[in-house]
């Protein structure tokens, strides 16, 4: 019988950063919070938590889906709901109406890409968000965007994030 | 075309406003930072800015053949010096995240272009502008309009 005592699996290394950028550019930085904090004024904490983590997983940005999931998890949102939200189209049943409204809408502006953000997309949204909550949507998901820059250029290292680290 | 809204939070455009005014400050080379912010605009299809930048380019300087051909960069390396090269190497890397990670030789190319601090500033230079272009495409706002 074996019996697993201690984990001796061999991970491969920890990547190490490419650039303290916020060192480089504090006033940059210091911006960065305060557009954060202003975009988020407004939304609700558990709807941007799924915005932010599916915008991350888009741009495949390990810092911030490491962040934004243990933040998630902190604020009691469900297992199930941050696992499935990778492919959420098939598992609507977890989401709101207007969870979904903004999650497709977190697609469309985060692939900017392959076109423009369709009317349909934008009209669904603007049938569950007033005007000015769906303003602060979409600059709450232009802000994930750009912290998930921050994070991947950089390759900002995942895995040392508790929640509620910055506040 | 007409906006879908004009509306955005009047802190969201003041920090954004400041984020691209301390990149550009930290960048400190106006006619690239037009560039850049034009290359990114092209990747992401965003009207409003492009007609913006193209114009601000212009008054610094920037030559026509240069705005001519900076989305062909890669095939014309008599208009593009190697700086400017990795510069909007770089940008295109960080403006399409979804198609693989920011590679190794982008970076250190820019790396060896860019100390760290103007590397830092060129970084937040290519976010800011991925950000006004969300704001801009999402809320279709038309080129050349006052109210946005």
């Amino acid at each position: 019988m074996t019996t697993y005592t201690e984990d001796t699996t061999e991970y491969a290394p920890e990547l190490p950063v490419r650039l303290r950028w916020a060192e480089h550019a504090p006033e940059v930085y210091k911006a960065m919070i305060r557009l954060d904090t202003a975009a988020r004024k407004g939304l609700d904490p558990k709807l941007y938590e799924l915005v932010k983590i599916r915008a991350s997983q888009i741009n495949r940005c390990a810092l911030c889906i490491d962040m934004h999931a243990k933040d998630a998890l902190a604020a009691g949102e469900s297992v199930e709901r941050i696992v499935q939200l990778n492919a959420w189209e098939e598992s609507r049943h977890f989401y709101t109406e207007k969870e979904l409204a903004a999650l497709e809408l977190t697609e469309a502006v985060t692939v900017l890409t392959d076109g423009f953000v369709p009317d349909e997309v934008y009209a669904k949204a603007e049938k569950h968000f007033q005007e000015a909550e769906l303003a602060q949507l979409i600059s709450a998901i232009a802000v994930i965007n750009a912290w998930n820059r921050f994070g991947v250029t950089c390759r900002m290292t995942p895995g040392h994030y508790q929640p509620g680290q910055h506040g | 075309m007409t906006a879908r809204t004009t509306h955005l939070d009047a802190g969201v455009r003041s920090a954004l406003q400041a984020v691209s005014a301390a990149a550009k400050r930290g960048f400190d080379d106006p006619g690239l930072a037009e560039l850049v912010q034009i290359r990114a605009s092209q990747i992401n299809h965003c009207a409003f800015c492009l007609d913006m930048h193209l114009a601000i380019a212009r008054k610094h300087g920037v030559s026509e053949r240069q705005l001519d051909l900076l989305s062909a960069w890669e095939e014309a390396e008599e208009v593009f010096d190697g700086r400017e090269r990795a510069a909007l190497a770089l940008t295109e890397a960080v403006t399409v995240l979804t198609e693989g990670f920011v590679p190794d030789e982008v970076y250190e190319e820019a790396a060896r272009h860019f100390d760290g601090a103007r590397l830092a500033h060129l970084l937040a230079l290519i976010t800011a502008i991925n950000s006004w272009n969300r704001l801009m495409v999402g809320r279709r706002i038309p080129p050349g309009s006052t109210e946005w």
